[in-house]
């Protein structure tokens, strides 16, 4: 499903060289879910921007859905991903000009599964906003976009989800009620699930949890309570 | 694929409108589209009305004239070209009843006639128009030749060897055909008839005219023939090329109009650029989720690009009928001076509008617009992530290849277009460095304001807040001052400068003009007028005649090609001699006719030889300079007239400048004296009659009925009164430039509205009120109202100096007004233009001063 080796970011800023990933490995199996752990500042987006393909890594090889990475374009890339990766972000990422159905429409509209209004909607039911489809984002409460986005990135059947710090904007009850959701919805479809927090308690429901530290991934047991940082 | 992609730019096109950069987008994108189509549907009917006139004056689209009656088979080839024929002959003839005979210009014409239009004929009921010939039998005559001998409707005339019914009296003919007796008054009579008046006989001045009519393609098919015909010595009109000119002041104004639009089409662009970019920056944001999401470039830029398009289609149709309005208050405004009655509108200038939309959109959106295909997905996860703006070079390289392009398409030629811009690049790079420091200026006598009051307060702040956006409110300054100057002159030309030229006139200036005195009527015309006129001219001898020559050559074909429809080649001239230079002439170039003692011998000499042969030497005459340079004449060239039934070959041996405001009769070309005596002349004569001796036009109406008096005054009534009509249609023009500069104040606060929004939620931190932040604004606006106010009033000042100085030889004078009106009403109106349109950015403040304590 995805596969990473010898992975190295670094990034220039000035005449400084600041490596904020290095020889970082790892390996996703399909229908897994994985956490990734770390300090705010640590690297996590950074990853997950690699891991999606949004970004270009220093060094190293990627590969996913068995396609080396290195070898494509920004648009070889971005085919790539169209109608098989779906995305949950902290700051929820809606298009604040289209209404909530729309929303959920967007990564259909970019596949050959375009129009399909039905499937849309059916979405949109599932994550319990089937009446407010024609609602604009800022007529929702964040926890309300965040399950729109939820639909929206699970619309498409994709084989992997990428979610980074999906709860980070929510209160811890909402944030709650989102993570049995996400959960849900994974089981349901059977999706490989990456998944970026600081929240131990949302880590812990993952198959597996990562650490990232200093630019390495360790594994991780949540449960313990050896540990730098509360829980949020 | 596109199917989708259009879907998905619709549907966030139509939530888009809320937006304010969109709807800026939209109203320039509508406006540019509005002054484009008015001028272009106003200018199209009135060109395809024009020609139609031209068809109608010339008699038809293709007018064939000769001595001899034409050949059946030329006629079958014309019919064949697809036209319809009609014959005429005219000649000169004497007419007569009872014992009075008078010589009259005859026109024959045959039941086709007339083509076009209809004459003006009183048939008894008052005059109305007839759009036929009279019938065989009768024949209509005109009021002179009514008068002269005394006939009425019913009444019969003897002509030739037949007696006709006079059935209508003829006010204006439908053509301006057959007209080269014009000097005589006119009868026209039905061809039928003509066989048995016995005047057309071998050697007899008669000329055959066929009148075809027929669609361009006609034209087309028969242009070898016309250049065979023309060979054989046929004179050969065809409308294309014998198309009047516009009047002067009809043609200036086309092409101000022309200018007006292409300003309002660039402001437009301005604002379509400024407001792209605000719409880009906000939708970073989505190109990026999109590509996150898989979108190519390419799709997100066809996303986009439709998105726009579709926006330019809906505002180019709004603006097509803003622009459809706009034309008929045009022509409305026009009414009364143009010449005749317009052909609807057609559809071309409905596709020239979309395309001008698509062309501002392309060109000043494009680059900007590109710039969204280099958004990264990685924006999703760090939102600092813009792509680079595209450099201002290429913004403006576009906008100008684009807009260069416009001009080519609106002014036909490549030349023009290109002086136009590199000339308007030019002028805009020196206004800039002007504005710049006018700007300064006014911003640095702002900061001294000392005063503790809001108001200076206010001032002080919006000052420094117009500062900080120097760049954008440059534009803005040139734009608006621009138009100030340009409405500023407006009223300047109507009123200051045709008053400023009539007051410096000599108080004795003729007003008025007689002419068509007959040599019989001179001197009692002279004793009749001079114990009451003041400074009368001289009389002179008028004589008609037609250039048929220039250097032994077509008169087209000798002179540049640009003077080939000039009215001098047309129309037959009034020709005079002198003995001397007529006062107010001036010799540049070459002698005045020798006429003292010793050279009388020579004199004598030439004078006897064109007695006897007259295509011997050369007949000496002075040219009007300005004529000689039109027509790319010189000393030395020699020009053939035909005047009456003769031929008189003339050489130029002087050039004269003269002074046309005199009032005085002037005459492009003077011939010597005893050559043209001998031919049929009159005289006219300008004088000035003071208010109290007015009674005496109508004495002189009385006594001399043949002859016209034309009132100078009257016709200066006329020129005021076209002025007003041309100027107020320019204004109409210019009042879509004035909105075009506020698309533009709109568009520039839409792109300034995040930095807007943080410097009034700063002001609200820092303890000011709403009323001081909606007085601040205020102030932003009306400054740079005044200091747009001023540069127009200096650039009005400057032109009108030049105008003073070489259109008038007046010494230029100051305009205070222009420099307290302008400037004060530039603020009132800017500043409450701006102030309006930044409200909705007055309640976000609020929002952003929450924004700015949180981060604190
Ligand atoms: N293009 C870049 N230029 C400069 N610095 C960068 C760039 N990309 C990432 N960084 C730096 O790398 C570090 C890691 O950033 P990243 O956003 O991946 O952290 P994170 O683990 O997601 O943090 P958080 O939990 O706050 O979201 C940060 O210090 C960031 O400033
Ligand atoms: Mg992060």
């Amino acid at each position: 499903m995805l596969h990473a080796e010898r992975l190295t970011k670094s990034v220039t800023s000035g005449e400084r060289t600041l490596t904020i990933l290095h020889d970082l490995s790892l390996s996703v199996a399909a229908g897994e879910s994985v956490a990734i752990l770390g300090k705010s500042g640590a690297g996590k987006s950074t990853l997950l921007g690699l891991l999606a393909g949004l970004d270009t890594p220093t060094d190293g090889e990627l590969s996913l859905f068995g396609h080396p990475l290195s070898r494509l374009d920004e648009d070889g890339r971005a085919s790539l991903r169209a109608g098989r990766v779906g995305f949950v972000f902290q700051n929820f990422q809606l298009l604040p000009t289209l209404s909530a159905l729309e929303n959920v429409l967007l990564p259909l509209e970019l596949s050959p599964r375009a129009g399909e209004t039905d499937t849309a909607a059916q979405w949109l039911d599932r994550v319990g906003l089937g009446e407010r489809q024609n609602h604009l984002p800022k007529q929702l409460s964040g926890g309300e976009q965040q399950r729109v986005a939820i639909a929206r990135a699970f619309v498409s059947d994709p084989e992997l989800v990428f979610a980074d710090e999906p709860t980070g904007n929510l209160d811890p009850d909402t944030g709650g009620q989102i993570i049995d959701l996400l959960f849900s919805l994974n089981q349901e479809a059977g999706t490989t699930l990456i998944l970026v927090t600081h929240d131990h308690a949302l880590a812990s429901r993952c198959d597996r949890c990562l650490r990232l530290i200093d630019g390495h991934l360790a594994a991780f047991d949540p449960r313990s309570l050896v540990s730098d940082e509360a829980p949020s | 694929m596109s199917n989708l992609n259009a879907r998905l730019a619709m549907r966030s096109l139509k939530r888009d409108l809320r937006a304010a950069d969109v709807r800026a987008l939209f109203v320039a994108l509508m406006l540019a589209v509005a002054a484009s189509t008015m001028i272009a549907f106003f200018l199209d009917r009135l060109d395809r009305g024009l020609e139609r006139q031209a068809s109608q004056m010339l008699g038809g689209d293709l007018v064939l004239e000769q001595r001899d009656p034409f050949s059946e088979d030329l006629r079958t080839q014309l019919e064949d070209a697809g036209f319809t024929l009609s014959d005429q002959v005219d000649l000169v003839s004497m007419i007569s009843r009872g014992d009075r005979f008078q010589p009259a210009s005859l026109k024959a014409v045959d039941d086709v006639y007339p083509h076009y239009g209809a004459s003006q004929v009183d048939i008894g009921e008052g005059t109305e128009p007839i759009a036929s010939g009279p019938a065989p039998g009768e024949a209509w005559a005109d009021p002179r030749l009514a008068q002269l001998v005394d006939i009425g409707i019913g009444d019969r005339v003897q002509v030739g060897q037949t007696e006709l019914t006079i059935s209508g009296i003829i006010e204006r003919e439908a053509d301006q055909s057959g007209g080269f007796g014009s000097f005589n008054p006119r009868l026209m009579l039905n061809t039928a008839d003509l066989d048995a008046t016995g005047l057309v006989q071998e050697g007899s001045r008669v000329e055959f005219e066929i009148l075809a009519a027929g669609p361009p393609q006609a034209l087309d098919n028969v242009q070898a023939l016309l250049d065979e015909l023309r060979r054989e010595g046929v004179e050969v009109s065809d409308v294309r090329v014998d198309q009047p000119q516009l009047g002067n002041a009809l043609q200036r104004a086309e092409s101000y109009l022309g200018l007006a639009g292409l300003a309002a089409v660039l402001l437009a662009g301005v604002a379509v650029a400024m407001s792209t970019r605000r719409y880009v920056e906000r939708h970073l944001d989505t190109a990026a989720l999109l590509r996150c999401f898989g979108a190519s470039q390419r799709q997100l830029v066809i996303i986009f690009s439709l998105q726009l398009l579709g926006l330019a289609l809906i505002a180019s149709l709004i603006g097509a009928a803003l622009g459809l309005a706009g034309q008929a208050l045009l022509l409305w405004l026009l009414a009364n001076f143009l010449p005749m009655t317009l052909p609807p509108p057609g559809i071309m200038p409905l596709g020239l509008g979309v395309l001008t939309a698509l062309s501002v959109l392309v060109g000043f959106a494009g680059p900007t617009l590109l710039r969204i295909r280099r958004v990264s997905a990685l924006k999703v996860l760090r939102r600092e992530l813009d792509p680079l703006p595209p450099s201002a070079w290429l913004v403006v390289s576009v906008a100008s290849l684009v807009f260069g392009g416009l001009l080519w398409l609106y002014s036909g030629s490549l030349p023009l277009a290109l002086a136009l811009l590199v000339g308007g690049a030019a002028l805009l790079g020196v206004l800039w460095g002007v504005s710049a420091l006018l700007l300064s200026g006014v911003l640095r006598g702002v900061q001294s304001l000392s005063g503790k009051g809001p108001w200076s307060q206010a001032l002080r702040l919006g000052g420094r807040q117009l500062g900080r956006r120097r760049q954008a409110g440059l534009g803005q300054l040139m734009a608006f001052s621009v138009t100030f100057f340009a409405m500023a002159m407006i009223v300047l030309v109507r009123g200051d400068l045709l008053n400023t030229w009539q007051d410096q006139l000599p108080a004795d200036t003729p007003n008025y003009f007689a002419i068509n005195i007959q040599p019989s009527e001179r001197e009692a015309f002279e004793n009749t007028i001079d114990p009451h006129a003041e400074a009368q001219s001289a009389l002179y001898p008028m004589v008609r005649g037609r250039v048929i020559a220039i250097n032994d050559q077509d008169p087209r074909e000798a002179v540049r090609p640009d003077a080939r429809g000039d009215n001098s080649l047309r129309r037959e001239l009034n020709l005079t001699w002198q003995a001397e230079v007529p006062e107010g002439n001036e010799i540049v170039a070459g002698e005045w006719f020798a006429n003292n003692d010793e050279s009388a011998d020579t004199q004598q000499g030439w004078m006897s030889e064109v007695a006897a042969t007259p295509k011997a030497a050369p007949v000496p005459i002075s040219m009007e300079d300005g004529l000689a340079e039109r027509l790319g004449l010189t000393l030395g060239d020699q020009m053939t007239f035909a005047v009456g039934s003769d031929e008189i070959t003339t050489e130029i041996t002087s050039l004269r400048n003269l002074n046309w405001d005199t009032f005085r009769p002037n005459f492009f070309i003077i011939f010597p004296p005893d050559v043209l005596e001998s031919f049929g002349h009159s005289y006219i004569t300008a004088f000035y009659l003071p208010e109290e001796e007015q009674s005496l036009v109508n004495q002189l109406v009385r006594d001399f009925p043949g002859v016209s008096l034309l009132n100078v005054e009257a016709i200066l009534g006329q020129v005021r009164d076209v002025l007003a009509q041309v100027t107020r249609a320019i204004e109409l023009v210019l009042v879509l430039v004035l909105l075009a500069g506020v698309s533009v104040l709109y568009a520039a606060l839409t792109a300034s509205r995040p930095v807007r929004a943080h410097e009034s939620g700063l002001l609200r931190v820092f303890g000011a009120g709403q009323t001081m932040i909606s007085r601040v604004q205020g102030a932003e606006f009306a400054l740079l109202g005044l200091a747009s106010g001023l540069l127009g009033a200096a650039l009005a000042e400057l032109a009108t100096a030049v105008l003073y100085l070489y259109l008038l030889d007046l010494p230029p004078r100051l305009h205070l007004e222009l420099w307290f009106l302008l400037p004060l009403g530039g603020a009132l109106l800017i500043g409450i233009i701006g102030h309006s349109l930044s409200r909705s950015l007055r309640q976000q403040a609020s929002a952003a001063s929450l924004g700015l304590l949180g981060e604190a």
